[in-house]
């Protein structure tokens, strides 16, 4: 790993000043389960020349329950979140969601925020050594096109170029499912509308702008995430899943439901929403909705089996609001 | 001194038959919660890796890994590179120092493997260490420095899949050293074609015959410690760092690269970090000692070098095999032929070997066919026996399902040795030495089923469908069990003079579980010391060969070492003890406890020399040794230095090599799971390892290797796969992320068992388990998920090829 400056900062205006002095050439990091491994693994063509260490902020770790809205600071580790018994009662899929992160070790040092601004998987695009130089790294092709491609994008690639990454994260689709409201340096933003598709970032945030904050309101229904992945102790999703389902006279009146490791970014599933409307959550209905969630799935060569899981996964987060 | 006594105590027990001078009491072999003697270092930290040594003013050395699976270097300038500060040298594919090939494999010594050049200018595979060397102050500097090199790289066509690279028209693969085309014959086989028996005639008596097709594909070693090693001079002489199973070849390598006298090379073997016969084995394993050889004698400093882990996972892989299995089988289960082909990426194991060792079939037919190709080179970990125990567990699983019948009942039917079976073998067994009426795969398949509840679960293939919905499978394989590899093993013992205790001086051998503890087991009884008194001492220096040539034994070959020492050093200490006294001189050097009596009158127990026939004439042996008052000033040891050594050679048990060993001990496995037909997840619920030791000289050390053994087998067989991009030829998961080594959470609980018939050919009628779990317990896997969905998934059993075989997708 080369010499890089760390900024300690002591308040977000520092933290965002330095940003601003860096530019493109600086990177934030808190938990830096992501970071450090794309830094020593050299994946990119050039290293930050500088880290800003955002855990130094005092205010920032923090859960709460008031008026109706749970609160998260952005520096929550995950394990944090995954253990805190307001948040396994009362928004349950996002407790499963970060049960289910990486392994014990990670949850301990990553955060929510981390989770969420975290960068995609793609096994060209993380190849050591920057070995391909890919569309997000300014190339001219997605590798993954005409090479092995089973852990890649099954609602095919991002808009403007046509990167087939996916995003990973496991705690991004509960948050959407659970119309959560991320709080930055700057503004909100809904969930569903932070991350974005382009093969520049994997947020919409500015070079200079910091998660601070993860706001949910209290679920009108009841919520669940599910996630497959091929080894228990530590994993990336293949496919993961969370939704909320709210019912009334054993109806469904309302339904979010986001899949995430499917797409470059986590994957909204409103044909499956749809589907629910107006029906009972039972095994049927949540089959046809699985299967309504993935009617735009256009597999590549080597993952057409990911959209049978995927389709699996939206029926038993529909289930597991039941 | 009797020819028996002689045979007795100095010469190597005879390990065609069985051992001749089992104890009649054993107080610390098979003893368990003896504490391990390497338990505190390791668990504390502080026992030291070869990657932990550091040596002042040493340089890294870094090599340029090959970017594209095949590509000659047109043009190479490095002048950057050289001029970088901290760079304090480099070393060139065209450097004139270099041989133009050399004997850098690691395996074996300049035997089967061909010799290369050491920095090759033509890469042959993604991730091949070639073309230039950088030794610098840091690492960093070193990789910065590798990267300002500028090639012209010319990159040629190349072969990923045996199949399609043996098809007319299909680019060479290496047309330097194969240019007549990519067909070989694999490097582990003689001939292509071996033949037992008469198998046409062995068709010709079948009821029934099957025919199918399966692949296994290509899984990779990721030992825990990194590829690494430490070379610097002494003047004119090396001394080397080498994490190896076999220094005291590698040894022999050094010190005929650089061209000085065996005797001059000084070889440090240090734990080992997990090697499970990986990094050994691979191609160019000497390469990076040699490289830091020449840097280190340019430069005067010591040159230190690791691979990273990524290009640990572009080295070797175990062989990737494509089979075409024919097999004829009587209405009852026995089994008349069989006929295999094998596609081999080059190495190319042995597939039908297990058939002759433990069955009954004596018409066979093994081929193998080899391509070379542009992917890591084969290697043997875990044990090359991999691929004889899928055909094995293959076989008797698919005669299973065709017949409708119980797969350990077919296991019953077909047990035998040599194309015998067991049920007429009691003779043999007599003749070489064994009881003769045991037998072994009835006893492990008897306490497995019992354990697994195998009568009330097993059922038909794909007729179990489970309340959660799942698809339930019960898996069962067999075969022998064996440390069957020819070697030898030498050692020294000694006792210490102020308290007695008795220490094994030897190379450090690392492999497998508790292997010293275990040695220091047989040290206590055949000297007739209390365990805690008997201490393993590291012989740093690779001198003493206590790792055999192929590494494959361990403790079968080294206990009888160990035990040989012992008895020669019992020997001593009745002899001293019962040394006459210099009655001139009472007051002067020893004074011997039991001047009266001879040797054969004495004997030793709990570390308490006596008198057989009056116990209260004892002495301790700390009492027996102690050093003596010397005119009054002076500790001085006044008895000759109390030290024997011992050695012991094993002749290998292939066959087709003379004298054979008919192998009597089997084992049997079983895993039960539970298939996602919606997902293609399998989960496995339930694993039970039976495994006849024949003796088990450290109870815990074995079921380590049933519980490690256990992870990896269900591991390679689950998950584990390298993958290669189809369109670049570069490795896409050489990371613990992306490759799926299982853990023990993917594993379900293992239950370990331990039977013990005596029939080994080691120690006490020992023999090996090291390689066996983790090479056999795949085939019970594959036939537990056959079981489950009633259709056959090749290993990896991925999501995909489950769901395929489902037919959900």
């Amino acid at each position: 790993m080369k010499n890089f400056a760390h900024i300690n900062a002591r308040s977000l205006d520092e933290a965002v000043t330095a940003l601003q002095r860096y530019g493109k050439r600086a990177a934030i990091i808190a938990g830096g389960t992501d970071l450090l491994g794309k830094m020593k693994d050299e994946i990119l063509p050039a290293y930050p020349e500088a880290l800003v260490n955002i855990k130094t902020i005092p205010g920032l770790n923090l859960i709460e329950e008031k008026k109706g809205t749970l609160s998260i600071g952005a520096l929550t580790r995950l394990e944090d979140i995954a253990i805190d018994a307001r948040i396994i009662d009362g928004y349950p899929a996002l407790a499963e969601a970060a049960r289910r992160t990486a392994s014990t070790h990670l949850r301990e040092m990553g955060t929510i925020g981390g989770n969420i601004c975290q960068d995609i998987r793609c096994w060209y695009y993380r190849n050591q050594n920057n070995r391909f130089a890919c569309l997000r790294k300014g190339g001219g092709r997605c590798y993954a096109i005409d090479g092995d491609n089973r852990y890649h994008s099954i609602f095919g690639g991002s808009v403007e170029q046509g990167c087939y990454a996916v995003h990973p994260s496991d705690t991004a689709p509960a948050l959407i499912a659970l119309d959560a409201t991320i709080k930055t340096s700057r503004r909100s933003i809904k969930a569903e509308d932070f991350f974005q598709v382009s093969v520049a970032k994997t947020t919409v945030l500015d070079d200079d702008e910091i998660v601070t904050e993860i706001q949910i309101p209290k679920p009108a229904g009841t919520s669940a995430f599910v996630k497959f992945a091929l080894r228990k102790a530590i994993d990336f999703p293949i496919v993961n899943c969370a939704a909320m389902v709210t019912v009334s006279k054993k109806k469904v009146t309302a339904a979010r439901i986001c899949l995430n490791a499917v797409y470059v970014k986590p994957y909204r599933a409103t044909a499956a929403e749809d589907a629910m409307k107006g029906k009972a959550i039972n095994e049927a209905n949540a089959e046809a909705a699985g299967a309504a969630a993935v009617s735009g799935a256009r597999p590549m060569p080597y993952n057409a089996y990911m959209v049978q899981i995927a389709k699996t996964m939206v029926k038993r987060a529909i289930l597991g609001c039941a | 001194m009797n020819k028996d006594d002689r045979e007795r105590i100095i010469a190597p027990e005879h390990t065609l038959r069985a051992d001749k001078y089992p104890l009649e009491d054993y107080s610390a072999i098979g003893r368990r919660g003896v504490r391990r003697k390497d338990g505190y270092e390791k668990a504390t930290g502080y026992a030291v890796y070869t990657t932990d040594v550091q040596l002042p003013g040493q340089l890294m050395l870094r090599i340029l890994t090959c970017p594209y699976p095949h590509a000659r270097i047109k043009s190479m300038d490095t002048s950057k590179a050289a001029a970088l500060p901290g760079v304090r040298a480099l070393l060139r594919y065209d450097d004139p120092e270099l041989p133009e090939r050399a004997d850098v494999s690691g395996h074996f010594g300049g035997g089967t493997e061909g010799h290369e050049p050491v920095l090759n200018r033509v890469g042959y595979w993604q991730g091949m260490p070639m073309a230039v060397a950088v030794a610098a102050d840091t690492e960093d500097i070193a990789n910065e420095a590798l990267g300002l090199v500028e090639i012209d790289w010319e990159e040629r066509p190349f072969n990923l899949d045996q199949e399609e690279a043996l098809k007319p028209g299909a680019p060479l693969s290496n047309p330097e050293s194969f240019p007549d085309g990519n067909f070989v014959i694999p490097a582990q086989q003689r001939e292509a074609k071996v033949v037992w028996g008469n198998p046409d005639e062995g068709f010709k008596e079948a009821d029934r015959i099957i025919e199918w097709r399966m692949r296994k594909d290509k899984e990779n070693w990721v030992g825990p410690e990194r590829p690494n090693g430490l070379f610097r001079w002494n003047g004119e002489y090396p001394e080397v760092w080498l994490k190896h199973q076999r220094p005291h070849l590698s040894k022999r390598q050094i010190a005929r690269f650089f061209k000085i006298p065996v005797s001059q090379v000084t070889v440090h073997c240090l734990y080992q970090g997990g090697t499970f016969g990986g990094w050994s084995q691979m191609a160019l394993n000497m390469q990076p000692n040699m490289i830091a050889g020449i840097l280190s004698k340019r430069t005067g400093k010591p040159v230190k070098w690791q691979f990273t882990r990524r290009e640990d996972f572009c080295g070797a892989g175990m062989d990737n095999a494509r089979y075409q299995v024919k097999v004829g089988f009587k209405n009852d289960g026995v089994i008349t032929a069989v006929a295999a082909t094998s596609c081999f990426a080059r190495k190319g194991f042995a597939h039908l070997g297990h058939f002759v060792e433990n069955t009954r079939v004596h018409h066979l037919l093994q081929e193998s066919n080899g391509a070379v190709l542009n992917i890591m080179p084969g290697s043997a970990f875990r044990c090359e026996q991999n691929m004889n125990a899928l055909c094995l567990g293959a076989v008797l699983n698919r005669v299973a399902e065709a017949l409708e019948m119980d797969p350990t009942e077919v296991a019953l039917k077909n047990d035998g040795v040599e194309g015998r079976p067991m049920a007429d073998l009691a003779d043999l067994k007599r003749a070489h030495g064994f009881g003769g009426d045991r037998d072994s795969l009835k006893e492990c398949i008897e306490v497995g089923k019992k354990a697994i509840e195998w009568g009330g679960k097993w059922h038909l293939p794909g007729t179990k469908r489970l309340p959660n919905g799942k698809l339930h499978g019960m898996g069962f394989t067999f075969t022998h069990e064996w440390s069957d590899s020819s070697g030898s093993g030498a050692l020294g013992m000694r006792i210490e003079r102020d308290d007695g205790s008795a220490r094994i001086l030897a190379q450090r051998c690392d492999n497998g579980c508790a292997a010293e503890t275990a040695y220091c087991q047989i040290a206590a009884d055949e000297l007739g010391f209390r365990y805690e008194d008997v201490h393993y001492r590291q012989f740093e220096e690779a001198g003493f060969t206590t790792m055999t040539p192929d590494s494959s034994t361990n403790l079968t070959v080294n206990g009888y070492a160990i035990r040989n020492a012992a008895r020669q050093l019992r020997q001593k200490i009745l002899e001293i003890a019962t040394t006459p006294r210099i009655p001139e001189r009472p007051d002067m050097g020893y004074y011997p406890p039991f001047p009266d009596y001879k040797p054969e009158d004495l004997d030793i127990k709990d570390g308490v020399v006596y008198v057989k026939k009056d116990p209260s004439k004892r002495m301790t042996m700390a009492e027996l040794v102690r050093p003596a008052f010397f005119m009054g000033k002076m500790d001085i040891g006044s008895t000759e230095p109390l030290f024997a050594w011992g050695w012991q050679n094993q002749q290998g048990a292939f066959m087709g090599t003379p004298g054979p060993r008919p192998i009597f001990v089997r084992q049997a496995h079983f895993v039960e799971v539970e298939v996602d037909p919606e997902t293609g997840d399998i989960e496995v619920t339930k694993v039970v390892n039976a495994n006849d030791v024949g003796k088990a000289v450290n109870p815990e050390g074995v079921e380590g290797q049933q519980y490690g053994g256990s992870v990896m087998g269900i591991s390679r067989a689950r998950a584990e796969d390298t993958i290669y991009c189809p369109a670049t030829g570069v490795v896409l998961n050489g990371n613990l992320i992306d490759y799926k080594i299982n853990t023990m959470l993917d594993c379900g609980p293992i239950d370990t068992i331990i039977i013990e018939t005596g029939m080994g050919y080691g120690p006490y009628g020992s023999v090996g388990i090291g390689e066996d779990v983790a090479t056999v317990l795949p085939s019970a896997y594959y036939a537990a998920v056959h079981n489950a969905i009633g259709a056959w998934v090749d290993m990896p059993t991925t999501p995909d090829r489950v769901l395929k075989a489902l037919g959900r997708l």
